[in-house]
């Protein structure tokens, strides 16, 4: 400390203050990590340029057909370069949360057990709990920083159509996983899941390699079950089925394979209905009459429903974390050497 | 190290405590009912063969394993609390360090972690020994990287220092100077040290305090003079019939038979027959006596019982 002191005295009163540093275990902890810390607050930067740069090429072109009161139909002719545009970086997004569990969760304990330096910094006035929720704290707000950055910036480049056109559907991955505390959540619940197995495992890389599978298998249950967060929306319709199916609202997304016939009685058929008549349509129409069909039965989800699915989405993912979060503390307080 | 040049400042009892400790890994117990003391103040020795259980016990000292029985106390506080933690600083044989950071990282880091952090006593270890403050631990030899590790465990100012062997992998000389670095820092500020060695040259001319060990469970432990006084090594002639009976009343720890003469390493439990040949044991030969012998009673001199008023006081 003395050392120190001297240094600092010789620096002229009036000198401009220290910036804010960290100190204690949060330096050790970024100091130790800064790399990966780094890497991810540059990529997380770049990230957002691309995104704010691409879109404003997008406005630029939706001006051109009166944006914000688009006329319909009329821009879409020439959108599909930045609808693409805007799945594909979604469609990218979505692996962030499989890239920071592998190389950010899966490492971070693991990685001192292997070295040995665990037991450097517990032979320092550190306890386990401390040290673990050091780490934590730190990787996690690194992963909300990012994730969450990311996710505004999406949106921010996606809300300009996101209630305007049919062709991006928001239930998609590409773009429901990627905005609002999806991506957070997702990505949270792999790095802690990483953590854990780390910490388990004692290998960074067999630890890495078996975060990557707790990753993707969590990528396949949450879509899989991502629909089920909403509540269905059935439109029913009694005008005959000889048109087609009427128009849903704009941005709903249509559940089950197809619309449902419906009989005067109010009873659902299911859309295979008279599908062996369904040569001629005039064949297939008196079958339906035969049928009593008068009408359509859709079950959809509306776009307002949204931002609650995603709330309640990553309520549950959350839940899921801070059991591991948990489970990382009582194991780790115990065996961790 | 003679006593005279010790600071005590430790008058609060041992500085180690155990009673009935024992740990247990999956394949058995490493440790077994262990109960003895270490003043505070003392160079003491931790010695037994491979597997006899020394590195447990260091662990344990050091908060970084957990007892599965009974209790340890570092300076009257249980070794798993963070004030028993404060005051120990271990260094074993494997120095683990980060690699990447700076040696001026490192002591950093002993410096933002540790309450009593001692900056200059750092600094003084790594200048002593040339080691650059701006190279990375990666690019530092294994000397060196020994020194970085020395620092960190002394800028920590710790009252227990408990040392697993770490010269063991070093070269004679620097082996030497090392040594000589944490013993000179050791006798500045009356730490108490708990090292384990397999040279028990080694042991015998820096510790004044020993605790033997073998297959978990403990057999010697006192003050190396104390052990060596209680002791006697009688040599005779085979033949001799009253030397048998004359011997049984002691406890002998060991018995060899070379030619027409008898060797052997006893306790004395009285008074010895004058023409006896007897000498005082060396405390490698005693060590290693019992060590050879796993059936023979243990010894704790008074001051090394757990649970005794008085220690230090001799019997």
């Amino acid at each position: 400390m003395t050392a120190l002191t001297g240094r600092a005295d010789t620096r002229k009163s009036g000198a401009p203050k220290r910036r804010p540093h960290l100190s204690g275990l949060s330096w050790l902890v970024w100091r130790q990590h800064r790399t990966g810390f780094w890497t991810i607050l540059a990529v997380t930067a770049i990230g957002i340029g691309l995104m704010a740069y691409w879109r404003a090429g997008m406005v630029d072109y939706l001006v051109g057909y009166g944006y914000p009161h688009l006329a319909p139909d009329e821009w879409q002719s020439g959108f599909e370069p930045f609808s693409k545009r805007l799945f594909d970086v979604g469609y990218y997004l979505g692996f962030l949360p499989i890239l920071l569990g592998v190389f950010l969760g899966a490492p971070l304990i693991a990685g001192d057990l292997e070295a040995g330096t665990t037991q450097l910094v517990l032979g320092h006035s550190v306890s386990r709990t401390r040290w673990l929720a050091a780490k934590l704290t730190i990787a996690g707000l690194v992963v909300v920083v990012s994730t969450g950055a990311l996710s505004l910036t999406f949106w921010y480049w996606w809300s300009p159509v996101s209630q305007q056109d049919g062709s991006l559907d928001w239930t998609s991955g590409k773009l429901f996983d990627v905005t609002g505390a999806v991506p957070v959540a997702l990505a949270l619940l792999t790095v802690v899941g990483g953590v854990a197995i780390g910490m388990l495992l004692r290998r960074t890389l067999i630890a890495m390699v078996a975060t990557f599978g707790f990753a993707v298998l969590v990528q396949v249950i949450w879509s899989r079950f991502r629909l089920n967060l909403g509540t269905p929306v059935t439109f029913t319709s009694h005008n005959g089925v000889a048109d087609g199916p009427p128009g849903l609202p704009a941005g709903a997304h249509q559940l089950g394979q197809g619309p449902s016939f419906l009989t005067d009685s109010g009873q659902v058929l299911p859309w295979q209905t008279c599908v062996e008549q369904s040569e001629t349509a005039k064949a297939h129409l008196a079958c339906l009459a035969a049928k009593h069909v008068d009408g359509w039965s859709m079950d959809y989800l509306p776009y307002s429903q949204m931002q609650g699915m995603q709330w309640l989405g990553s309520a549950i993912l959350l839940v899921l974390t801070a059991a591991i979060i948990v489970f990382v503390f009582l194991w780790g307080r115990k065996r961790l050497v | 190290m003679a006593d005279g040049t010790r600071v005590g400042n430790h008058a609060e009892g041992p500085a180690i405590e155990a009673d009935g400790l024992g740990k247990r890994y999956r394949n058995g117990w490493a440790l077994k009912d262990c109960s003895f003391r270490v003043p505070a103040g003392r160079i003491c020795g931790l010695v037994g063969p491979n597997g006899a259980g020394k590195s447990t016990l260091m662990g344990m000292a050091a908060n970084l394993l957990q007892p599965t029985a009974g209790s340890l106390r570092i300076f009257g506080d249980d070794s798993r609390t963070a004030a028993a933690a404060r005051r120990t600083s271990f260094l074993a044989q494997h120095k683990p360090l980060f690699r990447r950071f700076t040696v001026h990282e490192i002591l950093r880091m002993g410096r933002e972690l540790n309450p009593g952090w001692n900056q200059r006593t750092a600094e003084d270890i790594i200048i002593a020994g040339r080691v650059p403050f701006t190279e990375r631990i990666n690019n530092l030899s294994g000397g060196q990287r020994t020194r970085v590790a020395a620092a960190l465990a002394l800028g920590k100012r710790p009252d227990l220092l408990i040392l697993d062997e770490p010269m063991a992998d070093l070269d004679p000389l620097v082996r030497q100077e090392m040594t000589q670095t944490i013993a000179d820092d050791v006798a500045a500020n009356g730490t108490t040290v708990l090292m384990s060695s397999h040279l028990l040259s080694e042991l015998e001319s820096v510790c004044d305090y020993l605790v033997v060990i073998a297959e978990g469970r403990l057999r010697l432990a006192g003050e190396v003079d104390e052990l060596i006084a209680a002791h006697t090594v009688i040599t005779g002639p085979r033949t001799d019939p009253g030397h048998a009976a004359e011997l049984a009343r002691h406890i002998v720890i060991e018995q060899s038979v070379q030619g027409d003469t008898v060797r052997a390493i006893a306790r004395r439990t009285g008074t010895m027959p004058p023409h006896w040949n007897t000498t005082a044991p060396g405390p490698e030969e005693l060590m290693m006596a019992y060590l050879r012998s796993p059936d023979s009673p243990a010894l704790l001199t008074p001051s090394a019982r757990a649970g005794s008023d008085v220690p230090g006081v001799a019997a």
